[in-house]
């Protein structure tokens, strides 16, 4: 009667438990670098040397 | 439609449960909110909102899913357990706030309908970095949309408790979909490696939970039992069996809740009509099986609810052998009164003989 539906639960939760840390980890490994915060153009030499 | 609506009965557990509920994500924003309104005071209101619903709505997610895992490992966490829907209506209700802050935000300025524009601004699927990850969290969204709607005892009785599972094991897919949200989204935009650090702690806490959860599990579907000629099956000694209390055994791949009270011996299917929940968990109260979920009960000899109500559990044919607990391994129909072992008169026997 529960048989079926518990191992539905567990085919459905290997796939996903394989499938969200691969996921995540893509997303790390692809993730295009942001480019570094722009100095204000009317920041001062010692303004920028802080 | 075979089942009535019948109101929610607020007890004070239910009461308490939602306080400490709506404190903690009151808390948990305005802690968020202002925490962000320090570190980044650039950050519009708009924003502040934005990540603090969908943090507080992801956060939600992942305490709901471990929350049943745990009750497995510790009975100490079945509290928790008791009125987890609300937490999924919680989460579903954060989740739509952060989802109509961010449609308004993003998607309402232009002169394409907020949702067509959800769909149709950004489609570079191919591209990990630009990929459109709204798209997930509205799926995502939907799915708990559905589990919220479905979640009175209404639907469950509607359903049946199988489809009813069925519908409400797609909080996994919802879970998937929203670490691909957030991985997608997020966390290319944000790259602090202690938000990639929360995200990471958080799902593998979940599906560490799960693994511990069913290998605790196994153990009971492995054990193995002797069969007679007669088709009774050995499972324990009768003082393997706390009293008011159960053993649960696996015969042909379905559960057996073996219970002793009041010097006799009884067996049903270990799986309550309500949420599937484990029965064999739960302990003889006022001479009924107390479900440990939600305290559904049932007559420990014919496996039926007392009146007025009207769940059937099966029971199984049971007799005892010498110290021993002989089950027979076939159903029967939920509701079948069946003798129960008595102990006292197997004792007197022996003594006699």
């Amino acid at each position: 009667m529960i048989q079926p539906l518990r191992q539905t639960h567990l085919r459905i939760f290997l796939v996903l438990a394989v499938l969200v840390p691969l996921i995540f980890v893509l997303a790390l490994v692809k993730r295009r670098p942001l480019p570094p915060p722009v100095t204000p153009v009317h920041a001062t030499a010692t303004e920028v040397s802080r | 439609m075979s089942g009535g609506y019948r109101a929610i009965s607020w007890n004070a557990q239910k009461k308490r449960y939602d306080a400490i509920l709506a404190s903690g994500v009151v808390l948990y924003l305005l802690t968020f909110i202002g925490l962000c309104a320090l570190l980044n005071p650039d950050a519009t209101a708009e924003t502040m909102l934005i990540r603090g619903f969908g943090t507080a709505a992801f956060l939600l997610l992942n305490i709901a899913l471990a929350i049943g895992p745990l009750c497995r490992l510790d009975a100490r966490f079945l509290p928790l357990l008791y009125n987890r829907r609300h937490l999924g209506v919680t989460t579903f209700l954060l989740g739509m706030i952060h989802g109509g802050f961010a449609l308004v935000q993003f998607h309402a300025g232009g002169d394409r309908n907020p949702l067509v524009s959800l769909f149709t601004s950004d489609i570079q699927f191919g591209s990990i970095p630009d990929f459109p990850f709204q798209i997930l969290g509205f799926l995502a969204l939907i799915v708990l949309f559905l589990m919220a709607a479905t979640s009175h005892d209404f639907w469950l009785r509607n359903l049946t408790a199988p489809t009813w599972k069925r519908l409400h094991m797609l909080v996994y897919v919802a879970y998937a979909l929203l670490v691909a949200h957030v991985s997608l989204g997020a966390l290319q935009s944000e790259q602090s490696p202690a938000l990639a650090a929360v995200v990471a702690i958080g799902f593998t806490t979940v599906i560490a939970l799960h693994i511990a959860a069913a290998l605790r599990e196994r153990r009971i579907d492995r054990g193995k039992h002797i069969a007679m000629p007669d088709g009774f099956v050995d499972v324990c000694a009768v003082d393997d069996i706390p009293e008011k209390r159960a053993r649960i055994v696996s015969l042909h791949g379905e559960r057996v809740a073996v219970f002793r009270y009041d010097e006799k011996i009884s067996a049903v299917s270990n799986v309550c009509q309500h949420q599937n929940g484990p029965l064999g968990e739960g302990r003889i109260i006022d001479g009924c099986i107390t479900c440990p979920w939600h305290g559904f009960q049932y007559m420990p000899e014919n496996g039926a609810a007392p009146a007025p109500f009207t769940e059937k559990v099966p029971t199984f044919q049971i007799r005892l052998i010498e110290n021993r607990v002989c089950v027979h391994p076939r159903p029967n129909v939920p509701g079948t009164w069946v003798e129960p072992a008595c102990i006292k008169r197997r004792k007197a026997k022996q003594e006699a003989g």
